[in-house]
């Protein structure tokens, strides 16, 4: 192999400056292959179109080091496992706001903490096959970081797996269970895409824009209700998620900078994967809302002050000069800002008896905190049927729906959603591919669709695998079996093994 | 526009109606119900008469809301238009195809 490296004079002792240890790690560790084509070396960078005149026009904005890497994250390492010893040696579980907080650090567990290391094993797909040396490294830095978050997560959620039900079999789950199918389809449809509609999708649209709204309600909801190891593990990301949102706006800058051709991919990109990643995040919202026994703030309050004023506010105006408009489908997002909690909750209430957390009827003090929040809807469209079901809950029973849901082809949720506007009507919108009918919950996705119905048509929506007899058999009970959900995972709260656990362990306490 | 790839992408619907040999998909939607988020779906043999379709799979499901009066559901559509569908009727015979929408009401 030839170097064509030109080396800085290295001294037998001191170290070099920074910024010059930088450009060697980055930069000089790049070459000209001299026995194999480029197009053989990096076989990825072409047949999407983009075009890339100049590799170093990426700039790092953290000029990393591998020690300045190791020497930070190892510090902030030995905070958070300081911080897990001593929650877990003083029983610090015990002091949660209540046990069905934990549902949703469940839906963390089981939803997100998989897609950390789906995405540490793609920026390391990365890191090999994109063709500048600067954007391969911080492909790789993030490769790490990725793996990193995914570490901590387990390791600080497992200490709620000794005491608590719906913990043990979160990666199993993450492949099989139906609701766990809407972040991990969203991730294997970026991860199936070419390398640059990968960073758009997951270093810009998912990490920035709407980062805030997918991660930070979860870190604030245990900052709320004393989860403190789950707060210090975001801690311990957030500098590395700061890193990731700067990056994925500099990846979204470089390609736009590179060519002109470059503009009408990226916007297209912009516009499907703002609509699939607001679509998981419709998941945050119904937990954001519904299963904190301590609210923070309001889907819709968060979506205002973290999409609308932060997002369109301020990082499209800059973006206009490019070229780029505000996504497609944004202004049926915000109109959905009322809607979406209510109905995502909605569907995760009618079908916890096949989910590894169980759900709850609000309690009339949850009510009225709804009632104000969404003074827009509430009252209209969703308390009476909640106070419905509180009626039959009276007498002893319990609505779940008894069959499985009608799902969307791309988002993979039920078609639960309503017509922007139209609380009262639901949204069905139907493509015909190939003499087959599908179904879409949204413009938005059945805009997703049509552009590229070749790839949403292997979709494997998990009602119809479950119908199909993919799924470890006909019954309920084969198909929870299959999902690695236990019993007593699922189904109802106030009469889970959790609650009753709860109850067991503060008998006696001062209320 | 078509899926950009490095080689000829062409693959078949995880759905297509050969995987459900002799039966199809049929959801089906109780109107103006919010006690219910979404539609349900069926595994339905195409040659089952509607009526025992409905009294078989449909009402079972739709008695998750304890306010279900069986003799009340009317109403049918198929999609967006009317279903004319006699009891007898198979599912194939009254026009309901994979994948079909069938919306009723029950009030």
């Amino acid at each position: 192999m030839t170097h064509t490296v030109s080396r800085a004079p290295v001294t037998a002792r001191g170290k070099l400056p920074l910024k010059e240890r930088y450009a060697l790690l980055t930069r000089d560790l790049g070459w000209e292959p001299s026995y194999v084509g480029k197009e053989r070396l990096f076989p990825y960078t072409t047949y999407e179109g983009i075009k890339i005149h100049d590799w170093d026009g990426w700039q790092d904005p953290f000029r990393l080091t591998v020690d300045a890497y190791f020497k930070y994250q190892a510090e902030k390492d030995r905070r958070l496992y300081a911080v897990l010893d001593s929650f877990a040696q003083g029983q610090g579980h015990l002091t949660l706001s209540d046990a069905s907080y934990l549902n949703s650090i469940k839906l963390f567990i089981q939803g997100i903490t998989p897609l950390e290391y789906a995405a540490h094993r793609h920026f390391a797909f990365l890191a090999r096959y994109l063709d500048g040396p600067a954007p391969r490294f911080a492909a790789l830095c993030q490769s790490v970081d990725e793996l990193r978050h995914c570490q901590t997560q387990v390791h600080t959620i497992s200490n709620y797996n000794k005491f608590y039900g719906g913990f043990h079999s979160w990666s199993k789950m993450h492949d099989r269970v139906w609701y766990l199918a809407v972040p991990k389809s969203m991730f294997d449809d970026a991860m199936t895409a070419g390398p640059f509609e990968f960073l758009v999708s997951i270093s810009f649209s998912f990490e920035y824009l709407l980062t805030n709204l997918l991660f930070v309600p979860f870190m604030s909801g245990a900052s709320f209700n004393g989860d403190l190891p789950t707060m210090s593990f975001g801690f311990s990301a957030q500098s590395d998620e700061s890193r990731h949102m700067t990056l994925g706006l500099e990846a979204i800058k470089f390609l736009l900078e590179q060519d002109e051709g470059n503009v009408p991919l990226i916007q297209a990109w912009i516009d499907k994967w703002f609509w699939r990643a607001y679509r998981v995040s419709a998941l945050v919202a119904g937990m954001m809302d519904y299963m904190l026994p301590k609210p923070v703030m309001s889907w819709r309050e968060a979506f205002e002050l973290y999409f609308e004023d932060q997002m369109l506010g301020g990082l499209f105006p800059d973006l206009s000069f490019y070229g780029i408009d505000p996504p497609r489908h944004v202004e049926a997002a915000i109109a959905e800002k009322d809607t979406v909690s209510h109905e995502v909750y909605k569907i995760l209430h009618n079908f916890s008896f096949a989910a590894a957390f169980t759900t709850q009827t609000p309690s009339a003090g949850h009510l009225a905190w709804l009632s104000g929040q969404y003074p827009r809807t509430f009252d209209r469209y969703y308390r009476p049927v909640w106070d419905k079901h509180r009626r039959i809950e009276a007498a002893g029973g319990r609505v779940f729906f008894h069959g499985l849901p009608q799902l969307c082809q791309v988002c993979q949720l039920p078609l639960a959603f309503t017509e922007p506007g139209d609380p009262a009507t639901l949204s069905l919108r139907r493509s015909e591919f190939r003499g087959e009918t599908f179904h879409t919950c949204s413009d938005g996705c059945q805009w997703v669709f049509e552009r590229e119905p070749e790839k949403y048509v292997q979709a494997r929506l998990a009602v119809h695998q479950i119908l199909q007899g993919n799924c470890g058999g006909p019954a309920m009970a084969d198909v929870l079996d299959w999902y690695g959900i236990q019993p007593g995972d699922n189904g109802e709260y106030k009469d889970s093994p959790d609650a009753l656990s709860w109850a067991r362990w503060h008998e006696g306490s001062p209320a | 526009m078509s899926v950009k790839a490095r080689y000829d992408y062409d693959f078949p619907s995880a759905d297509r109606i050969e995987n459900f040999g002799a039966d199809q998909l049929v959801y089906v939607l109780w109107e103006g119900n919010p006690l219910f988020c979404s539609a349900a779906a069926f595994r339905v043999p195409r040659a089952m008469p509607f009526g025992e379709f409905v009294t078989a799979m449909v009402h079972p499901w739709a008695a998750s809301d304890p306010d279900f009066d069986p003799g009340a559901i009317g109403g049918w559509r198929l999609f967006d238009e009317p279903l004319i569908a006699e009891p007898t009727m198979t599912m194939e015979g009254a026009g309901i195809g994979h994948k079909a929408l069938l919306r009723f009401t029950a009030r």
